[in-house]
């Protein structure tokens, strides 16, 4: 029986009730006569107050009072268009799964009705929906972010909740899940955090609009280097920053990736009075987002660093050579007799320091050309020049040590000039190298074969021991810095270990290139080339192609 | 006898190249181990060479060889350079002041006096 309000409504109803009803008894008992007058106005006003005390009590059809009020099945079609929903039984196989769920997923429904819930599951699915299916056996809840692989096999984010289903008995009989899509909102706030670090980064960071050329970005640190606001510099061009700002080389980079058809380019650049590294990313390039990424790192202190040290090292090494220069001169003049006979076992020390002090001065050199390299302070004297007789001057300088260790030398191809474009000095600087490793590695009686080969655009030049090979394990590292491969064997053979990286610099820089072949227990053939012509590139690229040796 | 004047601020290395020089008997080797000693010096030993230090305290060799030119007696002796510091930039500079020869440290006594003599010829 439901509860009667006494309000307005129902007072009103209930007065007009009565009034009717004492009207009817009394116009029908006034009207009628006999048999009818005792029993009409009695049943009709029972009637009429019956009626009325009904409408008095009832609720209004149309509106809803309270919101508990709302049915169970509208909730339900409610969530079912707000969110997926879908329900699995007691082995995680799906019964159940709505029209979002299908829309967000890819799938049909045909395809996910008895398979797995895992199969929703990026990653590791199954083991996931085990973890939860856990908490549901216990029958609590669950609730977190979930990743969903559609069928196209992108990723979707979702929130979910999982409630557990139980029966009148409160048996566990399956699980219901709601989800909500927040790809979207995930994908936002991760554009933000990088959006936030971009802006704090302490490079200064440009984004431009690739067809239009105008600046669309720039953080904190870049703003900060022209007192911009927030907005201030928005639509300037590349070309007008250029012309009034001294950053010509970023209008360059994007017009290099442009013409190139790259998509990243990184140079040296004095711009805004100090040296910058500037990495320019073309992002999307050709379409409507595409932009170009500029990002400029401040490099002057790290280049005034460099300097300090590379300075360092060649103050130390030059003054070394003062010391050096007296030390080999006295020793040269005792061996020359200069300062009379020498018994044979004085002459065979002093032979022996004398070796040694050559030894410290190749040392000397080749830290020094390792500092000039890394610090791209090499520098070439170019000329034309005779490849034949630089083998010969390298011939030449190496009998010394040839004659101390008992190979012969074979020169092929050296009776025909073989006329380069090139710095001399340096070539006989890598021959000399080539034979002296050569030489090292060579037993007494062995030949070390020196041929010069032409080619369509150049020379190759090539010089081949019997000694023992190059183990492969070792054989990658051949050309980096201090690569000889072992400290005791460097001992031995008498090397930096730098001699190699530095001829891979000299002929790279001049042009050519440097590789070798071997087999261990075979011999080994170091061979490089040199360009007929070399002018147009050894002007600019020196520094860089240096830069990625070793 | 060829008139040579060295100058050099290193003792020992002043020592090893005059008896490197004299070895041969072809040189007269007058020595000074600064440029300032070396302008005095000149007054009265006319050099038919100069062996010059790069780097030396006060004067440098080529500050010491500006200074030289500046007498017109000395304008055309040839000045020969002995440097630790041997870049190809730093060699064509010197060739580009009157240097006509240079000579890298550590350098070989016993073929020093046939360097000299094939950059003078």
């Amino acid at each position: 029986m439901p509860k009667i309000k006494f309000d307005g409504r129902t007072i009103a109803a209930f007065s007009a009730g009565l009034f009717l009803a004492v009207a009817w008894y009394t116009l029908s008992g006034a009207v009628l006569s006999g048999w009818p007058a005792e029993v009409f106005p009695v049943i009709g006003a029972v009637i009429i107050a019956a009626l009325m005390s009904a409408f008095a009590v009832r609720k209004p059809a149309t509106a809803i009072q309270h919101i508990g009020d709302v049915s169970l099945a509208q909730q339900l079609r409610l969530l079912k268009t707000h969110t997926m929903v879908n329900v699995v039984d007691t082995q995680n196989l799906l019964v159940e799964v709505n029209d979002l769920l299908l829309e967000a997923t890819g799938y049909s429904r045909d395809e996910l009705i008895g398979q797995p819930v895992s199969k929703l599951y990026a990653n590791d699915g199954t083991s996931f929906a085990d973890q939860i299916r856990a908490k549901l056996c216990s029958k609590e809840g669950w609730q977190g972010e979930t990743l969903l692989r559609r069928r196209d096999g992108t990723i979707c984010i979702t929130q979910t909740t999982v409630t557990p289903l139980l029966d009148s008995d409160g048996k566990w009989i399956g699980s219901i899940s709601a989800r909500t899509d927040i790809t979207k909102t995930v994908e936002l706030i991760a554009e933000r955090d990088i959006g936030l670090t971009l802006h704090e980064l302490r490079d200064d960071v440009w984004i431009v609009d690739e067809k239009t050329e105008t600046l669309k970005y720039m953080n904190r640190a870049a703003k900060n280097r022209f007192g911009w606001t927030p907005t201030s510099y928005t639509d300037i061009t590349l070309t007008q920053m250029a012309q009034e700002h001294d950053c010509k080389a970023i209008l360059d980079a994007c017009a290099a990736l442009k013409a190139n058809k790259e998509t990243f380019i990184k140079l040296e650049a004095h711009i805004f009075g100090t040296k910058f590294d500037v990495s320019t990313k073309w992002l999307h390039p050709n379409t409507p987002n595409g932009r170009f990424l500029i990002m400029l790192n401040d490099i002057s202190d790290r280049m005034a660093e460099e300097r300090k040290q590379a300075d360092f090292i060649s103050m130390v090494s030059h003054e070394l050579r003062s010391p050096l220069t007296s030390i080999k001169g006295a020793m040269g003049l005792l061996l020359s007799r200069a300062a009379g006979e020498l018994s044979p076992k004085a002459e065979g020390l002093l032979e022996i320091a004398h070796r040694n002090a050559d030894r410290l001065v190749l040392i000397i050199n080749d830290i020094l050309d390792m500092e000039k390299i890394s610090s791209g302070r090499l520098d070439f004297d170019i000329k034309e020049f005779d490849v034949s007789e630089m083998v010969k001057e390298a011939v030449r300088s190496n009998s010394a040590m040839q004659q101390r260790s008992g190979m012969n030398i074979r020169c092929v191809g050296v009776d025909a000039p073989h006329i380069v474009e090139t710095d001399p000095n340096r070539i006989i600087q890598v021959l000399i190298n080539l034979l002296s490793n050569a030489t090292k590695f060579s037993k007494p009686g062995d030949t070390v074969e020196v041929m010069i080969e032409s080619l369509a655009s150049g020379v190759r030049v090539s010089v081949r021991d019997e000694g023992s090979g190059i183990p492969e394990k070792d054989q990658h590292k051949l050309f980096q810095r201090f690569a000889d491969m072992t400290n005791s064997d460097r001992v031995a053979k008498g090397g930096t270990g730098l001699g190699l990286s530095i001829c891979k610099a000299i002929v790279e820089s001049l042009g050519g290139t440097i590789g070798f072949e071997s087999r261990e227990g075979e011999g080994a053939t170091f061979m490089f080339t040199l360009p007929t012509r070399i002018s147009d590139k050894v002007q600019e690229p020196v520094r860089p192609m240096l830069r990625s040796v070793g | 006898m060829i008139k040579l004047l060295h100058v050099e601020d290193d003792a020992d290395i002043r020592e090893i190249a005059k008896m490197a020089l004299e070895l041969s008997g072809e040189f007269e080797v007058v020595q000074c181990d600064c440029g300032e000693a070396a302008l005095e010096r000149v007054a009265d030993f006319a050099p038919d060479v100069l062996l010059l230090d790069m780097m030396m305290p006060g004067m440098t060799g080529r500050q010491t060889l500006e200074r030289m030119r500046e007498n017109p007696a000395l304008a055309d002796v040839p000045a020969i350079f002995m440097t630790a510091r041997a870049q190809n930039s730093e060699l064509n500079e010197l060739r580009s002041i009157g240097a006509t020869e240079v000579i890298s440290k550590p350098f070989d006594p016993m073929s020093l006096a046939d360097q000299i003599k094939a950059a003078i010829s």
